[in-house]
């Protein structure tokens, strides 16, 4: 029984690491860059909750009425910059791990180096769960899995359903035939990066809901955020929730069964063997080359 | 003469660290207070950390964000051995080392093997690596344990005065060692596999650059040296702890250090230490700590987008004035009185130097060199063709590929004689540059054998295939784009059967580069010659690992008549020179031309074998190939 809660604990928590992969997955896999500045946003995203929600009145999740569009804005003009000059997806990994480095400082100076967090008045949900039988969940991680959900179902009906979903596909798949068939990538493009800081944004607000942040939280989540986009197969939105779910699995049941500290362990063992047999992603099928 | 100019500033450097503990003994703290020696140490330790990350990183292009673990390792070495089991200080830093290059030839072995590695996965596997030892370091009591560490003051030798001094001199002389490695390697082979690495590793491969074993090599280096330099540094904090140790502190300083500096000359990372180091001393000055990553993280993003070749690449371009400017403006500064401090004139002449360095200079103007005559024309022929004798160069038996469904080569059993040149042709898609590619090596057959002089190459790496006498080029050239055209032959020289210094392969290289007729163009990147000069270029690297066999994939696409004739005569001549040639054409008029057998392709099977005229009036290949494709019959 400990383990299952352990494990379907863990399984939530990681649909939220999911939900921050999500957009690095989707610019990675159809724009060809590696953002690194997404996880800057994901914390601006955090802080600007923490900013808004009280003295507003709006509370973490009206907030988002704020943080999603000036997220969507933020992410799509890092786009620009990326497209402007054609980078390489290593210089865009370079870039925009520059780019980091500055809104963790920025973040550090304007709200200083110490913890924040939502006033409990303000985020009635930390102290809330859900009972499902003899299970219990927080409501703050019960909450992030909904969310995943939505907007992982939404982002794969986009992108099979819609024309300009499989325009992005196609792009993805190769740039220049795309082009060629009329396909306006540089706006397709823009969207795309806006759509993932706007996920950023959401990402950032739930991250609040369960805790307290900190300006170097952004660098505790790339190891665990990177290693879901590789298993998950870079671009693959399902199969991204997929591996959060699984990686938040795996962590939950090692951090009883052996102890936390042990689960960074466990879980890039994974990845690295992944890479060694499954290099497309845990959950596609192998494609020809 | 220039080669002697690296060694007499790494020797000058040396100097410098053997003298200065005692010449500021000797001027007394007024007028040189203990903090330059501080700040003169971290210069030096940036350097050493940033020269040791340039070697894998810069070199080999192989992006590293995992400098911190190596650089950790070395710290709780120095830690955990005196601090917990009073080793002496020396005997840590030599173990702390030795571990951080078992840590890297462990890291190497893992992901150099994965045969889907690409640089961007390189470079997230490596940034997930501190965390792990994060994580270690937390858990095992035995290294911290989650307390932190504390380094005790060991025991400072005799002949010096203080502990500053001693730390100075040691960190001195694991920086000189850097410097040294990175030196010697730029003027070595082990320097030259790494920079042809990071231009095309499948190239490397192709012209017989082991390429796992360089990138070993260089990983171990790597880890040993930032472990050294991390030791050092241990003794210089006092105090360690896991997430002040094993964070992303180190990886992005040398990132932006070597970035800076120039990641392809040795000494541009010790250029970025100074100014890195620099930069922060004086923002800590003017209490704007917290802009310092401000304005690291901007300058990286900047100099990627804009300059990202760094200043050493400006430097050498003008090396006197700026090395006069930056000694110049300093001197001064202070004596002049106005700028009093030294650290602020240093840093200014510093500035100044760079401004300089961006300035435009004469040289990009123009290129003279460049003319509309056709240079690459070759002369008449000389001697006679080679009769095509008994001896087989080389023989694949029933050699198949497939790519999951889809059978490119499907049971392919072809010879090739001493002598001849073989025209291969067929529809597209029928499986002929994949055939190169079995035959180079560049990924193994499904089934089937090939054999190379009588040897086995199935499962060999595509360099030792290279070494039994088998050369290619590519359909689209694929020139080291950062090399000159010389030095894209001079380092097929440098791997080829019999190993050959740099200055010897660069000598040899005029050679091959006359043979196609590209000997005034031997000075020009590759990206300033037309798609003819790659194609020769192409053919002088392949010539400069005196293969047995060239295979030419369609090297002959995209030119125009003139040019088609001139590279047909460079073909034959290399047929003269005793080469067996593979020819793989669409321009049936050249396949005739040159070839002395032909052997046609459709669907990845053999459908046609035999003399030109009688091959292209057989039925069979008038249906399967030109029925379809006529127009390309040139």
């Amino acid at each position: 029984m400990e383990q299952i809660q352990a494990a379907v604990s863990g399984a939530l928590q990681g649909s939220l690491f999911a939900l921050m992969a999500l957009g690095l997955s989707l610019t990675w896999g159809f724009l060809r860059v590696i953002n690194l500045a997404h996880f800057g946003i994901i914390l601006l995203g955090a802080y600007l909750t923490i900013e808004l929600a009280g003295p507003t009145g709006l509370g973490p999740l009206g907030s988002l009425l704020v943080t999603v569009p000036v997220l969507f804005v933020a992410g799509a003009v890092v786009h620009l910059v990326f497209d402007r000059f054609e980078v390489s997806e290593l210089n865009s990994l370079l870039i925009s791990y520059g780019l980091l480095i500055v809104i963790i400082q920025v973040v550090q100076n304007v709200w200083s180096a110490d913890f924040q967090r939502l006033p409990g008045d303000i985020n009635p949900y930390a102290t809330q769960s859900v009972r499902i039988g003899d299970l219990i969940f927080p409501l703050p991680t019960v909450m992030a899995a909904l969310f995943a959900l939505v907007l992982v179902v939404a982002m794969k009906y986009f992108l099979d359903k819609t024309y300009a979903g499989r325009a992005l596909q196609a792009f993805g798949q190769d740039r220049e035939i795309a082009s060629a068939f009329g396909i306006d990538h540089r706006m397709l493009g823009l969207l795309l990066a806006g759509a993932s800081g706007a996920t950023a944004a959401i990402a950032g607000m739930l991250f609040t809901l369960r805790g307290t942040v900190t300006p170097d939280s952004a660098l505790e989540w790339v190891g665990l955020v990177f290693a879901i986009v590789i298993l998950g197969g870079i671009g693959n939105v399902a199969g991204t929730l997929w591996a959060g779910l699984l990686v938040g699995a795996v962590s939950g049941l090692v951090a009883i069964v052996w102890t936390p500290a042990t689960s960074p362990l466990v879980v890039f063992t994974l990845v690295v063997l992944a890479l060694i047999f499954r290099p497309q992603g845990l959950f596609r099928r192998k494609a020809a080359h | 003469m220039r080669r002697d100019r690296g060694w007499i500033l790494i020797l000058s450097l040396l100097v410098v660290v053997l003298v200065l503990p005692f010449l500021r003994d000797a001027i007394g703290s007024q007028a040189f207070p203990g903090f330059y020696m501080v700040l003169a140490f971290q210069v030096l330790f940036w350097a050493s950390q940033a020269t040791s990350w340039n070697l894998l990183s810069g070199f080999g292009g192989y992006f590293s964000f995992g400098q911190g673990a190596f650089y950790g390792v070395g710290v709780y070495a120095m830690a955990v051995l005196t601090g917990r089991q009073d080793m002496t200080w020396w005997m840590a830093t030599i173990i702390g080392g030795l571990l951080a290059m078992v840590l890297a030839l462990i890291v190497g072995m893992v992901a150099f093997r994965l045969r889907s590695l690409r640089g961007e996965i390189f470079a997230l596997l490596t940034l997930a690596l501190p965390f792990i030892l994060l994580a270690v370091a937390r858990l095992s009591d035995a290294i911290d344990g989650g307390q932190g560490v504390i380094v005790p003051v060991p025991p400072v030798p005799s002949f010096l005065p203080t502990f500053q001094d001693f730390v100075f001199m040691a960190g001195g002389l694991i920086a000189v060692l850097a410097l040294a490695v990175s030196y010697w390697m730029s003027r070595t082979r082990y320097g030259w596999a790494l920079f042809a690495i990071h231009d095309d590793e499948d190239v490397a491969e192709a012209i017989g650059v082991p390429t796992f074993s360089h990138k070993m090599y260089a990983i171990a280096l790597t880890g040993l040296l930032a472990g050294l330099s991390g030791a050092i540094s241990a003794m210089q904090v006092g105090f360690v702890t896991p997430e002040g140790t094993f964070n992303l502190r180190v990886p992005v300083m040398v990132i932006v250090i070597s970035v800076l500096g120039g990641r392809r000359h040795w000494a541009g990372p010790m250029v970025g230490a100074l100014y890195v180091t620099l930069l922060q001393n004086r923002l800590q000055a003017g209490n704007l700590e917290g802009w310092s990553l401000i304005i690291l993280g901007l300058v990286l993003a900047a100099l990627v987008l804009l300059a990202p070749d760094g200043l050493m690449a400006r430097f050498t371009r003008r090396p006197w004035t700026i090395a006069l400017v930056s000694v110049l403006t300093p001197v001064l500064l202070v004596t002049t009185g106005l700028v009093p401090d030294l650290i602020w004139a240093i840093a200014i002449g510093l500035a100044v130097a760079a401004v300089i360095a961006f300035l435009p200079s004469r040289k990009e103007a123009g290129d003279p060199a460049r003319s509309a005559k056709h240079h690459a024309a070759v002369d008449e022929l000389d001697g006679e063709p080679v009769p095509v004798g008994d001896g087989v160069v080389m023989e694949t038996v029933d050699v198949r590929k497939h790519f999951g469904g889809l059978k490119a080569v499907d049971g392919v059993s072809i010879q090739v004689k001493e002598g001849e040149i073989l025209g291969l042709v067929g529809p597209n898609g029928s499986g002929k540059t994949t055939l190169v590619n079995l035959i180079s090596g560049f990924f193994p057959p499904t089934s089937g054998t090939i054999e190379v002089g009588g040897v086995g190459t199935v499962g060999l790496s595509p360099h030792k295939i290279a070494h039994l006498g088998v050369a290619r080029t590519y359909q689209i050239p694929r020139p080291f784009a950062s090399l000159t055209v010389r030095d894209n032959v001079a380092v097929a020289i440098m791997f080829g059967r019999e190993p050959k210094s740099l200055a010897a392969a660069r000598e040899e290289a005029e050679q091959h580069l006359g043979f196609v007729g590209l000997s005034d163009r031997a000075d020009a990147l590759p990206g300033g010659v037309n798609l003819h000069e790659r194609q020769l270029l192409e053919m002088a690297r392949a010539m400069a690992t005196k293969p047995k066999l060239l295979l030419l994939d369609e090297a002959l696409a995209g030119l125009n008549p003139v040019e088609i004739d001139n590279a047909v005569q460079v073909v034959r001549r290399i047929h003269r020179s005793g080469v067996s040639i593979v020819l793989v054409e669409h321009l049936l008029r050249v396949v005739n031309q040159l070839a002395t057998r032909i052997v046609v392709l459709d669907q990845g099977r053999v459908l046609a074998s035999g003399p030109p005229a009688q091959v292209m009036t057989d039925p069979a290949v008038v249906n399967a190939y030109l029925g379809r494709s006529a127009d390309a019959a040139g």
